[in-house]
């Protein structure tokens, strides 16, 4: 009996750690719903007293809708291209291992460990010097691609590794060819893995902000981080505001975690210590 | 012609253009910049040379130009600060909480990963977030402290030298503690129950088991987690932007900011590219350990 109190205690204070540890979110959905005078009451409501509702007025007012249309053609963009790139080289990672294998999957973690803003500086250069500049949404998917490329190959090639290899090799005997077996029942099998990381990529590249920030200076063309920024500039006090687009911005992203968590976790997991 | 078309669809040829495509690309967007960047290093690089390929070269001109500045050992110490309170700070947080979260209870693992949603959401919003709950007149964290009886007036937390840097790492620290916990439950999910039997039944303490069962058996895991969380803490740059800009007057500046800074602010490109290419050797020294400790892991 005593056993059973002590689970749901636990349980209780599971749940106060959570709470505790997602309270910057609550904070931010508060502050949005409060109305300009009442974010700056002291001692600070913890329930607004009465909504106050802004979500159209900054949708409108911040143009948030080209914002959040630049942020999804970036991400749908390295999506794409890191999708295209990273998973047939994941597979041949995860099946083939000799000592060329080895070096490539080195050279890969090297890769996946480069910090953007150290990188930017080279990137902004050789892009001028070859004009990629004229296009400076592409340049950023360009080099966003590259900085995710290596952790989307680790995550799928710990997929690949769970597919086992006698279903290949009973596709060879039975006649297809390699292209074939890989198209036919490889990819399908580790569909699952491949898409969770591909959310992932799109979520990392959605909320990019470094390349962004750097490579593109035309207003219509930047994404919603960098608006976020020009928005916050340094000394706003339209906080409420500040955090109404912070919620537009984040809420979707918070409901495909919501909806995908236990993929993500082991997806996670399963890639970062194999 | 038909062996050659062959060697593409069943043969050796098949990997290698799998693995070229995605290596090449590498090479160009990756690799590629990183040798220029060592190039520019060496080069005086500005708005004026930014566009031309014949620039001259000044040794290590930069490298003792930018060393030299009296704001360089300033920003070194608050570098290594940030990656030490940092990694330490997420390290025994994340630790403490999957221990705790691999007790036996309802819901445990749904719990666990919620925790995830302050791991997912983008940085610069994360930043911008604290720097409203930090904010000094109006900031909820003073409400509390100052309620708590925790300090006696405002802190603050933004514009006071002493805490600015400080300020970064409260909020990186809430950012990394996800990542190292999820990791780090593996690893403990992975020691065998029977273990901590039989040495509770030798009459081990509860400290005794963890000194001597799971900290030996995490020793990987640890490993693994603290050369990733200096990895990506090194890479922490959003933080800085949305709450300090590495102000006031460089106080929580760092490294990575600071190159960037000096490359787009002040247009000291061959400067910047110098900070960059030291911190890159660094960070892929770091890497280069991790690596190599997961490997030796594995043939084990």
């Amino acid at each position: 009996m005593t056993r059973r109190y002590t689970r749901y205690g636990l349980c209780a204070l599971a749940i106060l750690f959570v709470a505790i540890y997602l309270f910057p979110l609550y904070w931010m959905y508060v502050t949005a719903m409060k109305s300009g005078t009442e974010i700056f009451a002291n001692p600070p409501t913890f329930w607004p007293r009465d909504l106050h509702w802004q979500v159209g007025e900054i949708w409108t007012r911040l143009q948030m809708d080209t914002y959040l249309k630049n942020s999804l053609i970036i991400a749908a963009g390295v999506t794409v291209i890191v999708c295209l790139c990273g998973t047939g080289c994941a597979y041949v990672l995860a099946r083939v291992r000799n000592r060329w294998m080895d070096v490539v999957l080195f050279l890969v973690l090297m890769m996946q460990v480069l910090p953007s803003s150290l990188m930017i500086t080279p990137i902004f250069v050789a892009f001028n010097q070859v004009g990629l500049m004229e296009y400076p949404r592409l340049s950023v998917v360009l080099a966003q691609a590259a900085k995710v490329l290596p952790l989307y190959i680790v995550l799928v090639r710990a997929t690949f590794l769970q597919v086992p290899g006698e279903l290949e090799e009973a596709a060879l005997v039975d006649g297809n060819s390699r292209v074939g077996a890989f198209l036919t029942i490889i990819a399908p099998l580790a569909r699952n893995g491949i898409l969770v990381t591909g959310v992932l990529i799109f979520l990392q590249s959605f909320g990019e902000y470094v390349y962004a920030r750097s490579l593109i200076s035309q207003r219509p063309l930047q994404p919603a981080t960098v608006g976020l920024q020009s928005f916050m500039g340094p000394n706003t006090s339209d906080w409420s505001g500040v955090m109404t687009y912070s919620a537009i911005y984040v809420t979707p992203i918070l409901i495909i975690f919501v909806l995908l968590q236990r993929q993500i976790v082991s997806g996670l997991t399963s890639g970062a210590l194999k | 012609m038909l062996r050659f078309r062959n060697t593409f669809t069943d043969g050796v040829g098949f990997d290698t253009v799998l693995v070229m495509l995605a290596l090449g690309y590498l090479v160009v967007f990756s690799a590629y910049p990183l040798v220029y960047n060592i190039i520019m290093s060496f080069q005086e690089v500005d708005l004026f040379s930014l566009a031309s390929f014949d620039r001259p070269f000044v040794g290590l001109d930069n490298y003792r130009d930018v060393l030299g500045r009296p704001e360089a050992w300033t920003i070194f110490l608050n570098t290594v600060k940030f990656v030490g309170i940092s990694v330490a700070a997420q390290l025994t947080i994340g630790f403490g909480l999957a221990m705790f979260f691999q007790l036996d209870f309802p819901g445990n693992s749904w719990l666990r990963g919620l925790f995830l949603a302050g791991w997912i959401m983008p940085a610069l919003v994360v930043g911008a977030v604290w720097s409203w709950i930090l904010a000094g007149d109006f900031g909820v964290l003073n409400h509390a402290l100052l309620s708590l009886g925790l300090t006696s007036e405002r802190i603050f937390w933004l514009s006071d030298p002493d805490m600015a840097l400080y300020s970064v790492i409260i909020a990186n620290i809430w950012l990394g503690v996800p990542f190292n916990m999820i990791l780090l439950s593996v690893g403990l999910a992975g020691i065998p129950e029977d273990i901590y039997e039989a040495a509770e039944m030798d009459g081990a303490t509860r400290v005794q088991r963890f000194f001597t069962i799971t900290l030996p058996m995490m020793r990987a895991q640890l490993g693994a987690v603290i050369s990733l969380g200096t990895i990506f803490t090194l890479q922490q740059f959003d933080l800085f932007a949305a709450l300090t800009q590495g102000g006031p007057s460089n106080a929580s500046n760092v490294f990575q900011y600071w190159s960037w800074q000096l490359s787009f602010q002040y247009y000291e490109i061959g400067v910047g590219s110098v900070i960059s290419v030291l911190m890159i050797l660094f960070v892929i020294l770091v890497a280069a350990i991790y690596v190599r400790s997961t490997r030796a892991e594995h043939v084990a």
